[in-house]
């Protein structure tokens, strides 16, 4: 019986353990098959993929909050086109009123979400697949006969300096407060009882709302990022971030319900592993529809493995 | 006994509280509209043609009721209805099996995708529309490989699906069907037996997973009908890929949240037939006022939500993720 | 030999880590009204449902009638004679009376794949006619219908078949007097069919009456089989608690008299539906008791108290004059509270004991910059985890891991790491062994001693008599009498006020 339990324990011990190391291991695999298949011209285009890393990476960071309470948002490619929009029309008077303006402009379609999501109780996909559409309609009407152009002196931010500085702010301020504050155990433990955190003293509604408007704002502040790499804002602008986004996160080992079991980590390593798995199909000289079904199929695999399925006792 | 008087009463004036409701609803959008554009809107012959273009999504709606009955949910149901748009399509055309190929080919990759949708979920124990969102990028893809990158048009001879009254038979087939599996068999019994409690559901014997990937099956065939009506309809269809057919998703699901709101009026197929058919009067309404297609997609996100808001009755103290 | 219907032999069945049923053996006849009673957590529930293919036994075997059964579901088991009625709703939503009744059996009303709903509509309303139960209509939505009539459903669904066995689960309390009469009756016509109903109840008056005999269950054990006519109440508690707990099980103290001081007022509180107009002051060192039936509102009481209620009108004040409407600022003003539903409001279960124990006192244990550090965290958990003795292989453990009393454990655990002087316990022995209800008792006598104020709200009339100051009965949803700690209180004189 003892033997059983501890053999039991060290079966799970060595599961979590591979869950927890599959997507670094996947991540040295991806960048050392790559480079040797394209023959090392990946390691010399590393610059034009970190430059594709930061929208991602700073975004998935919001939605990283969003998912470790149990939530889903898929309106972020939206939400990027409406903020990269304000940031190109502000950006001829003043580039802290066009940043200020793109993480306003974030925070109140995170607000607008968070209204239907914690007030009204709807179901944050469906809320979110409907923000999705609708903004996107707004976007298409601003742009639908020429793109939204930004002044030029938004090119004069394009440095590395400045964009990895940004990613790098994002990710250790957001960090530090998961990890080293109440914050990410008040997170985590909405994911994983909502019931039972609110009866514990923690405003789940209040907190519910807040992370949306953050999550937002965050990708408000990616817009001034993917704006000053492209100058201006298509009807297009930020069209299947969400995907990109779930994508990486999933890739980064987070289990898709959100809970205890959610690692920050999970958003470096899975944005990193999505943008050179990527990059490395698109050397390769894959069409787009292969690697989208290359994409599905990853998706499903991690997700499968990832999912935390204790902390769902019916799954719907 | 005063009871049974009262309880059948009120039952009979619930199913015609349903229909008032939602006959109100279309006396209400019509009249706006007629109101702000009378002369390009709302004639008797403009309403058939309104409720026309309707029965597209009412067809696929019907069918993925049985799937938001349960409680599940399904993303790929836009990358369904353009893989098996074009599967019939190319079915009908290139491989010339004509108006058999068409039906046939597309209810079966309905079928299909439906039936791929419910095993994954069911086997891989994940929240639906996670599996369906994975699963709608793969179908994207297939239906690119099968295209070849090409629009695939519909032979000017097979459209009659597109058409009076082809269309309208076909769709008739397809509400009469979905009406006798719902009220007639047991799968629709069960159907709405697993939506109210699962554990209770499986208690009784019933084989849960059996009945959700079926669930999915009927709703994946339905929604092959609604692409054959697509495809007739509009003649072609391009293959898209980026999650680019989800925008065909809100349309059926919109007519779904009415067939769940008028549930308890015991009447929810003629709730999505008629809600299909308010979304449209409210859309072609737009289109009369001349709004730009941009503007469109503003107003079916807004309805949809809207439309949630309205139909949705969260019990005090639910979790809702 | 004949007469017995069903042998229990050697039927074990964990969930987890806890043994629910420890090889349990027993013989049922043909023709009677067997009653299984015991405590929370004794196993009744568990044994019943296994018998009807809700859960799976471990190990052991059912025979009925000479043959060896296992069903796997309870369709299988209404094929072999077995039914069941349970103690939560059995019925379903969205669906007909009569789809309700032939859940599963559908197919004696389908040809060719098409349901006669006409056909079961007609069989239904006869089968109501039949039970009395006119007002009931087959073609009805079964939502139309309240919970007592839904019941009445139950009964036909369970019995309609003369099954061989009928399980009985804990439904009488919900009902009133009428539906108790109904449910009687229909049990003496099932024993007079020659058929057997098994009965679980927590009322001894009600199971000395109407069973013939009674199978007594403890903490997964089988204690003894009595005739009803051979035994009384006090014979049966004393099975049910067993010889070894009667030392120092609940307090012993008897006249000790309660400060005056009020530390919580309160003031005509209403909870649409559950409860109306409830005054009443707690006072500093006192263990107050609120008792009553399941559904008189009692449980609504703690929640009320806590600012957790939905619509609550009304006041509930501190000594300090503090209002107390929502949860945060009853914590922040040390109070604490726990479910009845432990697993869904008390604990975060897919989350580790460390976190559990820290969420509430996560603001005491972080510096001036809100930072937070994990080794704090983990002597701040096991400190108290240890305090309670807690059975764990670690702070880093999920709660969903532990056993009843051990998950109850580390929620005692994270209100006394937040130094809570009011603690409202709904519930706090449910479902927990006869050795951590123990220290839980004593764990709050001696609360009580260093000045803490405790609400207790429990089913169970025993430790309310052993541990309250003070017991106030609830009925319908209103206070029906308070009665002050003294030794010659006994059950009947709560349950005279209770029903």
């Amino acid at each position: 019986m003892n033997d059983l339990k501890t053999g039991a324990f060290n079966k799970q011990f060595v599961y979590n353990l591979i869950r927890s190391s599959l997507p670094i291991i996947g991540l040295i695999t991806v960048c050392i098959v790559f480079n040797i298949l394209t023959h090392g011209s990946m390691w010399n285009s590393r610059k034009l993929i970190l430059n594709q890393i930061y929208v991602v990476m700073i975004s998935a960071t919001g939605v990283f909050f969003i998912m470790t309470m149990g939530g889903l948002d898929f309106s972020q490619g939206s939400i990027m086109g409406i903020a990269s929009i304000v940031v190109c029309m502000l950006s001829g008077k003043n580039m802290i009123l066009a940043i200020l303006g793109g993480i306003l402009a974030g925070a109140v379609i995170g607000a607008f979400n968070a209204f239907f999501y914690v007030k009204r109780k709807i179901k944050s996909f469906i809320v979110t697949i409907c923000t999705m559409f609708l903004f996107r309609g707004v976007i298409k009407y601003m742009a639908s006969n020429s793109p939204v152009a930004a002044n030029m002196k938004v090119y004069d931010y394009d440095t590395t300096a400045i964009k990895l500085g940004i990613t790098a702010s994002v990710l250790i301020i957001s960090f530090i407060v998961f990890r080293f504050t109440g914050f990410g155990i008040k997170l985590k433990a909405i994911g994983a009882g909502e019931k039972a955190t609110k009866f514990a003293g923690v405003r789940t509604d209040r907190v519910k709302f807040l992370i949306y408007v953050l999550s937002g704002a965050i990708t408000g502040l990616a817009a001034f990022v993917n704006i000053v790499k492209n100058g201006s804002a298509t009807a297009n602008v930020g069209s299947q971030l969400e995907t990109q986004i779930l994508i990486a996160l999933v890739l980064g080992g987070m289990p898709i319900s959100g809970g205890a079991k959610v690692r920050f980590e999970n958003v470096i390593v899975g944005s990193l592993l999505y943008v050179v798995l990527t990059n490395g199909l698109i050397m390769m000289g894959l069409s787009t529809q292969m690697m989208q079904l290359i994409q599905g199929i990853i998706f499903l695999i991690f997700v499968a493995i990832f999912a935390d399925r204790e902390s769902l006792s019916v799954i719907k | 006994m005063s009871k049974t008087k009262e309880s059948t009463g009120k039952k009979l004036s619930g199913q015609v509280k349903g229909y008032i409701l939602l006959i109100l609803l279309v006396l209400i959008s019509w009249g706006i509209f007629k109101v702000i554009t009378p002369d390009n809107f709302g004639s008797p012959k403009n309403l058939l043609s309104y409720f026309e273009a309707s029965l597209l999504a009412a067809v696929g709606a019907v069918g993925f009721y049985f799937v938001m009955v349960m409680g599940m949910f399904d993303f790929s149901i836009g990358a369904n209805i353009m893989l098996s748009a074009i599967v019939g399509c190319v079915f009908a055309n290139r491989f010339g099996l004509g108006y058999f190929g068409l039906v046939a080919g597309a209810i079966a990759t309905g079928a299909l995708v439906g039936l791929i949708n419910g095993t994954f979920y069911v086997k891989l124990r994940i929240p639906s529309m996670i599996v369906t969102t994975g699963l709608a990028l793969i179908y994207e893809s297939v239906a690119n490989f099968i295209a070849g990158g090409v629009e695939q048009t519909l032979p000017s001879g097979l459209r009659a699906f597109g058409q009076m009254p082809g269309n309208l038979i076909l769709a008739i087939l397809a509400f009469a069907l979905a009406y006798l599996i719902l009220n007639y068999t047991k799968i629709g019994t069960y159907t709405y037996a697993i939506g109210s409690n699962e554990f209770v559901a499986k208690n009784m014997g019933i084989n849960v997973n059996l009945y959700k990937v079926l669930a999915f099956i009927i709703s994946g065939a339905f929604l092959g009908i609604m692409a054959v009506l697509t495809i007739s309809y509009g003649s072609s269809m391009v293959a898209v890929t980026g999650m680019a057919s989800m925008s065909r998703n809100f349309v059926p699901t919109m007519g779904c949240f009415f067939g769940l709101a008028f549930k308890k009026y015991g009447m929810p197929i003629p709730a999505i037939i008629i809600g299909e058919f308010v979304i449209n009067i409210i859309f072609f309404g737009f289109i009369a006022l001349g709004a730009p297609t941009a503007v469109q997609d503003v107003i079916t996100g807004l309805a949809l939500l809207i439309i949630v808001t309205m139909t949705t009755n969260v019990a005090k103290g639910e979790i809702v993720k | 030999m004949s007469d017995i219907r069903l042998e229990v032999k050697k039927v074990s069945k964990s969930f987890g880590i806890t043994k629910a049923l420890d090889e349990v053996s027993f013989n049922i006849n043909k023709g009677e009204i067997h009653a299984l009673i015991g405590e929370n957590g004794s196993g009744k529930s568990t044994l019943t449902n296994s018998l009807a293919g809700i859960y799976h036994k471990d190990h052991g075997k059912f025979i009925l009638d000479g043959k060896e059964i296992d069903p796997a579901n309870q369709v299988e088991a209404n094929n072999e004679g077995i039914s069941i009625i349970v103690q939560e709703l059995g019925t379903l939503d969205g669906l007909t009376v009569a789809e309700n009744i032939f859940l599963g059996h559908e197919n004696a009303f389908v040809k060719m794949g098409i349901k006669n709903t006409k056909a079961m509509n007609r069989k239904a309303n006869e089968l109501l006619k039949k039970y009395g139960f006119d007002r009931i209509k087959a073609s009805d939505m079964i939502d139309d219908y309240n919970f007592e009539d839904r019941k009445l459903v139950e009964i036909v669904k369970a019995t309609y078949f003369a099954p061989k066995i009928v399980v009985i689960d804990e439904t009488t309390t919900a009902l009133s007097r009428e539906g108790r009469d109904e449910l009687y009756k229909h049990m003496k016509r099932i024993r007079e069919e020659g058929n057997t109903v098994i009965f679980i109840s927590h009322d001894l008056p009600e199971v000395l009456t109407m069973s013939d005999t009674i199978t007594v269950l403890r903490d997964g054990i089988y204690i003894d089989t009595v005739k009803s006519s051979e035994i009384d109440e006090d014979g049966l508690k004393k099975l049910m608690v067993g010889r070894e707990v009667t030392g120092a099980y609940y307090r012993a103290d008897y006249d000790e008299e309660v400060s005056s001081e009020v530390v919580m007022r309160v003031e005509e509180v209403n909870v649409p539906g559950l409860i109306s107009n409830i005054s009443f002051e707690l006072h500093k060192g006192e263990i107050l008791g609120f008792g009553g039936l399941s559904e008189s509102g009692m449980h609504e009481i703690g929640k009320a108290c806590f600012g957790a209620s939905f619509d609550r009108t009304g006041r509930v004040v501190l000594s300090d004059g503090t209002q107390i409407n929502d949860i945060p600022t009853a914590i922040s003003h040390s109070i604490a509270y726990t479910s009845k539903d432990r697993d869904n409001e008390s604990l975060v279960m897919n989350q580790s004991i460390r976190d559990n124990i820290c969420l509430p006192s996560l603001d005491k244990l972080s510096n001036k910059a809100h930072m937070l550090s994990d080794r704090k965290l983990r002597n701040f958990a096991n400190e108290y985890a240890k305090k309670m003795s807690t059975k764990m292989q670690g702070v880093d453990q999920f709660v969903s891991n532990l056993s009843g009393g051990n998950k109850q454990k580390v929620v005692l655990a994270r209100w006394i790491g937040k130094d809570s002087d009011i603690l409202l316990l709904d519930s706090p022995t449910r479902g927990i062994d006869i050795k951590v209800k123990q220290d839980i008792y004593q764990l709050m006598d001696k609360m009580r001693k260093s000045g803490k104020s405790i609400i207790m709200i429990s089913e169970e009339l025993a430790e309310l008599i052993g541990m309250c100051d003070r017991i106030i009965v609830m009925k319908d949803g209103s206070i029906n009498g308070e009665l002050k700690r003294s030794e010659s209180l006994d059950e009947n004189s709560l349950i005279a006020k209770m029903v």
